[in-house]
């Protein structure tokens, strides 16, 4: 039996979105499509590689692997492939999109193509250039309603992403005048001393990549940007661009010793706890269902930057978290898209007795939804439990108590509207006719299985993957 | 002083004060000439480093402040946005508060040095080096409190002016830091020359208009 070197994964991970996002430019849509369809396959495939053969080293001086970026890689890679197969569903029902569907699927395969580019580059100014690029290629996407307010949201995303990040920029210039080096390897090699500067540094780059991973204050641009984008975009958004621009910070977070100073995880635990709080709360008041799915990911992503900042089982429990929630979020915006397209609005008020007009997308959303917020068993519950039992391991009581608030409040507030919107009843005259889609609910379903999966560990290889990363950041597991 | 510290000083200055008016200034087009002096400031100040260290990637670095963010976004790109009336464009929403604003760049220009000289300086000891930061702040005052678009685009240059000042006078030898402000460059060309065109098409101004989808 030939084996295959995990060069050949890595070049082929990195080949095979880019190749498609040029080829993709070819004048048929269909075959565009097609290569779009092929290039996230084989992206998958080769995460799966990656996963499955634990590959980790370093290849030349900018490429690498590790358990961390391999649990990343099955993660946007898994969203990668499911938009992109949703998308023929979305973009047929768009009546004058505007992006040609060639021009989509290069964007959304540069899009993709840039977030593993993030995972896979062991330098950190190279990673920055990756994050960015996340934003260049994404903000085209946003717009292809050709709506007022889609123009408005990718101008926010654009502009409020790109100030953070030129702030994480100046922490990598600070952090390399200060150690000499931005490789994540030597970096990890050769600690460097815990002095005022580099945690400074680390507190700019949370600020930084914060402001992409949608941490409050710095979040305006998210919920806009998550409800305005199309559903298959929204679903990259949420659930792997964000992790992604957290991975970035993680791997700045990492030059520190386990455990991390005092201030510097008090400030992490922070930020996560209040955007946690605010985004839950918020999504009491939301009109638009999209809007609620977006606050809800800016409170998953609150809870995850808590557990990072806890550090130990809480840190095992936020990659857990994040891994369960893309799945599941992704899932929820599919079926938002099925509703968008099916009523025409995305007001909750307006939307009544999908149960009827939409039986098997209603199915799937009311099972993701409950997934995204964390109920049992799914992937979210174990993650949000782990962080619980992490924060009270390490005497942080009141964190413990922030992060069940926040779950709880989320719990209602998401579950009660999509409840509403499923099971409520019709006003007389209004009920549809059942109007499900020939295709496009099958692939929520699918995504809400591997968020259950992974909560009753049924994913062999992911879930070692998970406990090596965890492991490998200075995490505890339980 | 040598002649580099003294370049290094007074185009510092100039800097600092191009920030300054940037924040004082409701008016549009202005606001875009200043900023085109500031990178243009910028470009000779690593004009002379380029010449002085015989460096080419100072050069780029020069060539790419005085041909894209002093000339190509600002002169050409933004101008165009209000070019029919260019005498009257100004922020209206802020016109009331500029001196409030004025106030508060010169505070938060003084607790970025006080920041800077606490935190950072044991890395950066080169006089002058807090500029850049303070530099970096202005930019995120900027972002923070105007809303019309040109303007914020012109927040979003002074922040990647800071970062290539910084860059280039204190964290030489920093990775691909030229491809880096390429991509900055690039993004605000997108930024500028796809959304706010975009912009302008869609919503017919690129005024910031109240849009009731997006609250909440």
């Amino acid at each position: 039996m030939i084996a295959i070197a995990p060069s050949f994964w890595l070049f082929l991970l990195l080949i095979a979105p880019s190749a498609a996002a040029i080829l993709s430019l070819v004048p048929n849509a269909r075959v565009s499509e097609g290569v779009a369809r092929a290039g996230a396959l084989i992206a998958f495939a080769a995460a799966i590689a990656v996963l499955v053969t634990n590959a980790s080293g370093a290849w030349g001086p900018y490429l690498g692997l590790d358990s961390l970026s391999d649990v990343f890689l099955f993660m946007v890679t898994g969203i990668y492939v499911t938009s992109i197969w949703y998308s023929r569903v979305y973009f047929r029902a768009l009546s004058r999109p505007f992006l040609t569907a060639q021009v989509y699927y290069a964007l959304l395969s540069a899009f993709a193509f840039a977030m593993i580019f993030v995972l896979v580059v062991t330098d950190l100014g190279l990673m920055w250039i990756g994050v960015e690029a996340t934003t260049v290629t994404s903000a085209l996407l946003i717009i292809l309603e050709r709506k007022p307010e889609s123009v408005e949201s990718a101008w926010r995303y654009t502009l409020i992403a790109s100030a953070g990040l030129t702030i994480a920029l100046f922490a990598l210039l600070v952090l390399y005048t200060a150690t000499g080096t931005l490789n994540i390897y030597q970096l990890a090699a050769n600690p460097p001393a815990v002095t005022l500067p580099i945690e400074m540094a680390v507190a700019l780059a949370l600020v930084g990549y914060g402001t992409k991973v949608g941490l409050f204050p710095m979040h305006s641009w998210l919920p806009d940007a998550h409800s305005e984008a199309p559903s298959p975009v929204s679903a990259m958004f949420s659930g792997v661009l964000l992790p992604a621009a957290l991975y970035a910070f993680l791997r700045v977070y990492r030059v520190l010793p386990t455990p991390a100073p005092a201030v510097v995880s008090d400030l992490v635990i922070a930020f996560g706890a209040a955007t946690a709080l605010v985004a839950a709360f918020l999504i009491q008041h939301q009109r638009s269902f999209k809007r609620l799915f977006a606050y809800s990911s800016m409170e998953v992503m609150g809870l995850a930057v808590i557990g990072i900042g806890v550090g130990g089982v809480a840190l095992y429990g936020a990659l857990i978290l994040l891994v369960a929630h893309a799945f599941a979020k992704s899932a929820a915006f599919y079926c938002a898209g099925n509703v968008l397209r099916t009523t025409g609005t995305n007001r909750i008020d307006e939307i009544r007795d999908l149960r009827t007009t939409l039986p098997w997308t209603s199915g799937a959303w009311v099972v993701s939804s409950a997934a995204v917020t964390g109920a049992p068993p799914f992937g979210t519950f174990l993650g949000e439990f782990l962080i619980v039992v992490g924060a009270v391991a390490v005497g942080l009581v009141w964190v413990a108590g922030v992060v069940v608030v926040a779950v709880l409040v989320a719990f209602l507030g998401v579950n009660s509207q999509v409840g509403r919107m499923v099971f409520g009843e019709a006003r007389a005259g209004t009920t549809l006719a059942p109007r499900e889609p020939d295709s496009g609910w099958g692939i929520p379903y699918l995504n809400a299985a591997v968020a259950l999966a992974i909560g009753v560990a049924a994913i062999p290889y992911l879930s070692d993957a998970l406990r090596s990363a965890a492991v490998f950041l200075g995490g505890a597991l339980p | 002083m040598d002649a580099t510290a003294e370049v290094i000083a007074l185009v510092g200055i100039g800097i600092l004060l191009t920030a300054l008016y940037l924040q004082s200034e409701s008016f549009v087009d202005p606001l875009i000439r200043a900023i085109a002096l500031q990178s243009l400031l910028l470009g000779v100040l690593l004009g002379w480093l380029a010449w002085t260290q015989r460096s080419v990637d100072l050069a780029i670095l020069a060539a790419l402040a005085v041909g894209v963010r002093a000339a190509f976004i600002p002169l050409f790109v933004l101008r165009r946005q209000i070019r029919a009336f260019r005498w009257r464009v100004r922020e209206l929403h802020a016109a009331h508060r500029v001196t409030g604003h004025a106030l508060a760049a010169v505070a938060l220009a003084i607790v970025s040095w006080f920041v800077f000289q606490e935190t950072l300086a044991s890395v950066f000891p080169q006089p002058g080096a807090a500029l850049p930061f303070i530099l970096l702040m202005q930019g995120l005052l900027m972002l923070a409190t105007r809303s019309n678009t040109i303007v914020q685009v012109i927040g979003y240059l002074e922040e990647e002016n800071a970062v290539v000042y910084a860059g280039a006078l204190f964290s030489q030898g920093f990775p691909l830091f030229v491809e880096v402000v390429v991509f900055l460059d690039v993004l605000g060309v997108v930024l500028v020359g796809v959304i706010l065109s975009i912009q302008r098409d869609v919503t017919g101004s690129p005024e910031e208009a109240v849009l009731e989808e997006l609250t909440g």
